[in-house]
């Protein structure tokens, strides 16, 4: 059973936090919460706010809708009676379009906010779902029973299991060089053939040959690996 | 309370508009006053809607003043530094769950790919049939995947040697390690224990340093890539998904890297960049 990555919500009292630490992440947290709830309710509701926060090292923050600075003004020049926004040296034709452009901004960041919000929680699933695949031994598309070489490095401690391990690895990874080698000049070979007048011929897995056009993708691949290649490595891999 | 999602979008329905204005407004208020209380910090929030001829003020209008006249005697700098309209603050939020979305995508290729990785070690005996359908890409992800495996299990059997409690080497076995040439398995464990005998920590590098560089040079006459062009083509295009009791152990050893030699780059930076 995989450790519970934090405490979750727990209730706290409302009274000021005693350590200094937990203060500050806190602030830092409700605080950001507290803008985002702020920019909800002038988005959903189209009503407009300032709100000032200072922070435990006296820094400020602030949000404002339309503009802090606008909304603080306004605030200070009505003795809290409703007017119509101070500082205001547009003509109404202009603030209007401006003020049209900036509603058709917002509601586009919107839009995209909730996009890629939606597209994260997609791929939080697809998470989810390959790690209860490793759990219950599926692996991620069809063998059943996890090997004991399955799970985290860390636990293992027969020493003889770690070298049959290591050794299999190594052998993988040769197998892994040597199918790129492979790909790599297969791809350089057909993109080369034409310039040089070649007919390129490829052998598919079962030995036929057959007339192959150039695969883009693995050749701009292959093009790149090979000009990396081709510089010095420091220490050999990383 | 209903947890029903809500489009970020104007709410178009004035009865609902203005139901949700008041909860939330509620809501927002008691927010700030939470943080206020808990961080022992000053703030005010002013709003101002279509429902109230007044804006609403917290704590109070005079209250909200005096926090407006100490933000406002700070300098022009401090004040717009941490300044936002909504604008900056949704951008600011989308740039935060991209980088999010960027590593929860990063976490699940390696999840995928060390998939991939396990049942390569159980098809087929680990030949290269395993390896026929894939793509550059993945063969360079999976090159990385088996690189970083191996190197948490070097690291874990490293420090389970230095764990491992002095035992009695047998006669002759350190005389023996230079000569072994392909070794046997049974030969580097027991190799492994006589080291721990050496009397003192730096006693016991030194041998370590000793056998890592003679199994260095036996590697080094080993170099062969003998282990291909022996499985079958003929498993198509698909990963096999034959699974074997765990590999059983190597005849020969395969030849170990050293550093120096020209290995291929699992470009972290270029295919996998972190």
């Amino acid at each position: 059973m995989a450790k519970k990555p934090s405490l979750g919500r727990q209730k706290i009292a409302i009274a000021k936090i005693p350590k200094k630490n937990h203060l500050q992440v806190t602030f830092s947290k409700r605080r950001s919460g507290l803008f985002k709830k702020a920019s909800e309710l002038c988005t959903l509701c189209g009503v407009e706010i300032g709100i000032l926060v200072f922070s435990p090292a006296n820094k400020v923050f602030s949000f404002g809708h339309p503009e802090v600075d606008s909304i603080l003004d306004r605030f200070l020049a009505s003795k809290g009676a409703r007017s119509d926004g101070g500082g205001s040296t547009h003509n109404s034709g202009t603030r209007q379009l401006f003020e049209a452009h900036r509603s058709a901004s917002i509601q586009e960041l919107n839009m995209i906010l909730t996009q890629v919000t939606e597209q994260l929680e997609v791929d939080k699933r697809r998470g989810e779902g390959l790690d209860k695949a490793t759990r219950s031994g599926v692996g991620g598309g069809g063998h059943p029973r996890q090997f004991w070489w399955e799970s985290p490095v860390e636990e293992m401690n027969g020493m003889e299991e770690l070298e049959q391990l290591r050794s299999s690895l190594e052998e993988l990874k040769m197998h892994i060089v040597g199918q790129s080698t492979r790909l790599m000049m297969d791809a350089s070979r057909s993109f080369m053939a034409p310039f040089l007048g070649l007919e390129y011929t490829a052998r598919n897995d079962h030995g036929d040959q057959f007339d192959r056009k150039p695969d883009l993708d693995q050749v701009n691949n292959a093009a790149a690996l090979v000009q990396y290649l081709s510089f010095p490595q420091e220490n050999g891999l990383f | 309370m209903t947890r029903k999602k809500v489009t970020l979008a104007y709410i178009a329905s004035d009865s609902a508009r203005k139901a949700t204005f008041k909860k939330r407004k509620k809501g927002l208020i008691k927010k700030v006053s939470e943080l206020s209380t808990l961080c022992g910090i000053e703030a005010c929030a002013v709003i101002y809607s279509p429902y109230d001829t007044e804006p609403e003020a917290w704590p109070s209008a005079a209250c909200a003043r005096r926090t407006i006249a100490r933000f406002r005697h700070m300098p022009e700098m401090d004040q717009s530094k941490r300044m936002v309209n909504q604008q900056a603050f949704l951008r600011q939020r989308i740039g935060k769950v991209e980088d999010q979305l960027k590593k929860q995508r990063r976490d699940n290729r390696e999840k995928e790919v060390t998939g991939l990785m396990y049942r390569a070690l159980t098809g087929s005996g680990g030949g290269s049939s395993a390896l026929r359908g894939l793509s550059l890409l993945d063969l360079n992800d999976l090159g990385w995947v088996v690189e970083k495996t191996l190197r948490e299990v070097n690291e874990r059997i490293k420090s389970l040697s230095n764990c491992l409690p002095p035992q009695p080497p047998p006669p002759g076995m350190m005389g023996n390690a230079g000569s072994n040439g392909g070794g046997s398995k049974s030969d580097v464990c027991l190799l492994q224990e006589s080291v721990m005998d050496a009397p003192g920590m730096d006693g016991v590098q030194n041998l370590q340093q000793q056998w890592y560089m003679e199994l260095l040079k036996q590697s080094e006459g080993l170099m062969g890539f003998n282990r291909f062009g022996g499985s079958s083509y003929n498993s198509g295009h698909e990963m096999t998904m034959i699974h074997h009791p765990p590999p059983p152990p190597q005849a020969s050893l395969p030849p170990y890297s050293c550093p120096g030699q020209s290995l291929p780059p699992w470009t972290a930076n270029f295919f996998f960049p972190s």
